[in-house]
């Protein structure tokens, strides 16, 4: 990486070293040629007064002519031919025309390899920030169940605690390594899209298996939290994505909704779907906390955090919807979320292509 | 406006994460402390106007208003409870700026349980000192060279009868440096009395304090009368100045 970055350093100084000798070139070109065409201009001026001078001391004109062909005599008066000037100016002409076409070209060539160069090395940098970014995030989500866990565990070696409350620390100390573990599955999985080595196969996949193996998964989570989830998905809707994409992006929104319902003592997630103008859609509404609609599209950044308990929430891990979107596109789909306000309730629409061979 | 005896023993929590809140505030409770928790930044100021406590257990990264704007917040309204910041970022950077938002201890996560209680001992051991240092009248005021400095109210007329509301850590130097009239104290003493052990990377902090105090006390601070500087150890504090 950093071999490279030397490289294109280098070759990015050869280029612009290149460009300021061709323009130099050029104009050490320009001024040469108005040198020889002026020098030129006096050599022919000095043959017209010697012809003058020969002229004047009485050789005959046919004879003056012989001896400097380039001078025209007329009258006793000696001149520089008119054609010859002529010459002169075209001569000087082509030459101007031949440095501009070359070396524009040359300088058109440098400057596309400067700016492809700058280009790349721009992007790397970007990509280096990104990253730098990435890992001080994802380390900052884990050091919280990191210290919970901590925290509970040194409470057990330094206080005699009762049954219950062992219990309770253990189940904690539980959640906060599920939490951990589901982690580091999204940030796998978020790491293998952004690096788009993922194996995504589009095929006409049915919505209502999707959905309904993802409600029967969270069943027990959304019913100890009192989060009634409806699915109104009818059998027959086919979209066109990869199937396990497609179970990675119900699941996420569905828990981004249950995280939203959750913290107002629970509620109810309406799942619908419908197909029109080619396209399936899916859509998710929660009676939960909400967001400011100003904040739509930042839902969807990596480790949006809007407020308590939606988005990301105590136990998610803030890439849960950034995994959404980026699947969806993949999928040639997209998702968007709409909410009238905070604690009004959100509602997310998945639209992907319809499978040519829905129905059959 | 330090914690009266109503909140001599209370804690307020103010943590977004469940676990977290939950595990931090069984241990103070344990410890024989009162217990209070707010689940963010807006919570925890709401509490603040209408509570007393004599620690603020603070949490950085709040959603919404967070720790560190809760704690600027808490000063610009006067209220002086000592603030212990948790931060799952723990580069010095950003334990200056903790201390610099009026913290007065930084512990980053995760954090040893013992270490925390320890350090929750340790700055209420400081407010224990400093307010029983300005309990009665004779200690509360101190007067110097025309200044008048009131340890309780975080206040202080200057000699030229100028108002001065002074933080609690230049109220805590000042109060360490008087009850030491005429002696030499280190920076390190300083230190250790008014932060404790490893908060701060140097001592100089304390030379920063101390010029603050020059400039609000002092008729000419680069001649300093009151705050005399001992080259190489620490200060001497004269309350009737150098002749």
């Amino acid at each position: 990486m950093k071999a490279t970055r030397v490289f294109q350093l280098t070759a990015l100084v050869l280029l612009v070293v290149s460009a300021v000798q061709v323009s130099w070139w050029l104009f050490d070109q320009r001024t040469y040629t108005i040198e020889r065409v002026n020098a030129a201009r006096a050599a022919y001026a000095a043959q017209a007064a010697a012809a003058q001078a020969l002229l004047d001391n009485g050789v005959s004109a046919a004879h003056v002519h012989e001896l400097l062909p380039q001078i025209a005599v007329d009258g006793g008066r000696a001149s520089v031919a008119p054609a010859l000037e002529e010459t002169l100016r075209a001569e000087r002409h082509q030459r101007y025309n031949r440095y501009a076409w070359e070396g524009a070209f040359f300088l058109l060539a440098l400057g596309v390899c400067m700016f492809v160069i700058a280009r790349a090395l721009r992007a790397e940098a970007l990509v280096v920030e990104q990253q730098e970014n990435f890992l001080a995030l994802v380390s900052h989500q884990f050091k919280t169940p990191l210290a919970s866990l901590q925290l509970s565990l040194e409470t057990m070696a330094l206080r005699t605690l009762a049954p219950e409350q062992s219990r309770t620390l253990i189940e904690r100390m539980l959640a906060d390594l599920a939490r951990m573990e589901a982690m580091v599955t999204q940030i796998l999985e978020s790491a293998r899209l952004e690096r788009g080595r993922v194996d995504f196969k589009s095929e006409p996949v049915e919505l209502h298996g999707a959905v309904a193996r993802v409600v029967a998964a969270l069943d027990e989570r959304a019913r100890s939290q009192r989060v009634a989830i409806a699915s109104e998905v009818a059998p027959g809707l086919y979209a066109l994505t990869d199937p396990l994409a497609l179970d990675v992006i119900v699941r996420n929104v569905l828990e981004n909704a249950l995280a939203a319902v959750a913290p107002v003592g629970g509620g109810h997630i309406a799942v619908s779907a419908c197909a029109r103008n080619g396209e399936v859609e899916l859509a998710v509404k929660d009676s939960g906390v909400g967001f400011n609609p100003a904040d739509g599209a930042r839902l969807f950044e990596k480790f949006t955090r809007l407020h308590p308990g939606g988005g990301s929430g105590p136990y998610g891990t803030g890439l849960g919807l950034y995994i959404v979107q980026r699947l969806m596109q993949l999928a040639q789909g997209r998702v968007t979320a709409e909410s009238e306000g905070i604690g009004q309730g959100a509602r997310f629409v998945l639209i992907w292509p319809a499978a040519p061979v829905a129905q059959s | 406006m330090s914690a009266t005896a109503e909140g001599a023993s209370r804690v307020l929590v103010v943590e977004d994460d469940p676990h977290l809140a939950a595990g931090v505030m069984e241990n103070l409770r344990a410890e024989g402390y009162e217990v209070a928790a707010a689940g963010d930044g807006e919570q925890a100021l709401e509490w603040l106007r209408a509570n007393r406590c004599a620690l603020v257990v603070l949490d950085v990264m709040l959603p919404g208003v967070d720790g560190l704007a809760v704690c600027r917040t808490m000063r610009d309204e006067g209220n002086s409870t000592p603030v212990l910041f948790l931060t799952a970022r723990g580069d010095p950077a950003d334990r200056v700026r903790g201390l610099e938002a009026g913290g007065d201890d930084y512990l980053s996560k995760p954090f040893h349980l013992q270490e925390f209680l320890l350090r929750v001992r340790a700055i209420l051991r400081r407010w224990d000192w400093y307010r029983s240092a300005s309990a009665t009248a004779a200690t509360a005021v101190l007067r110097f060279g025309g200044n008048e400095v009131d340890f309780r109210a975080f206040r202080a007329r200057a000699w030229n009868g100028e108002a001065q509301e002074l933080t609690e850590k230049e109220a805590m130097i000042l109060k360490v440096l008087a009850e030491h009239a005429g002696e030499i104290v280190s920076r390190e003493d300083l230190l250790e009395r008014v932060w404790g052990y490893d908060v701060f990377p140097s001592t100089r902090t304390v030379d920063n304090f101390i010029l603050r105090l020059r400039k609000r006390f002092e008729r000419d601070p680069a001649n300093p009368r009151h705050f005399l500087t001992v080259w190489g150890v620490g200060y001497r504090f004269l309350a009737e100045g150098e002749p």
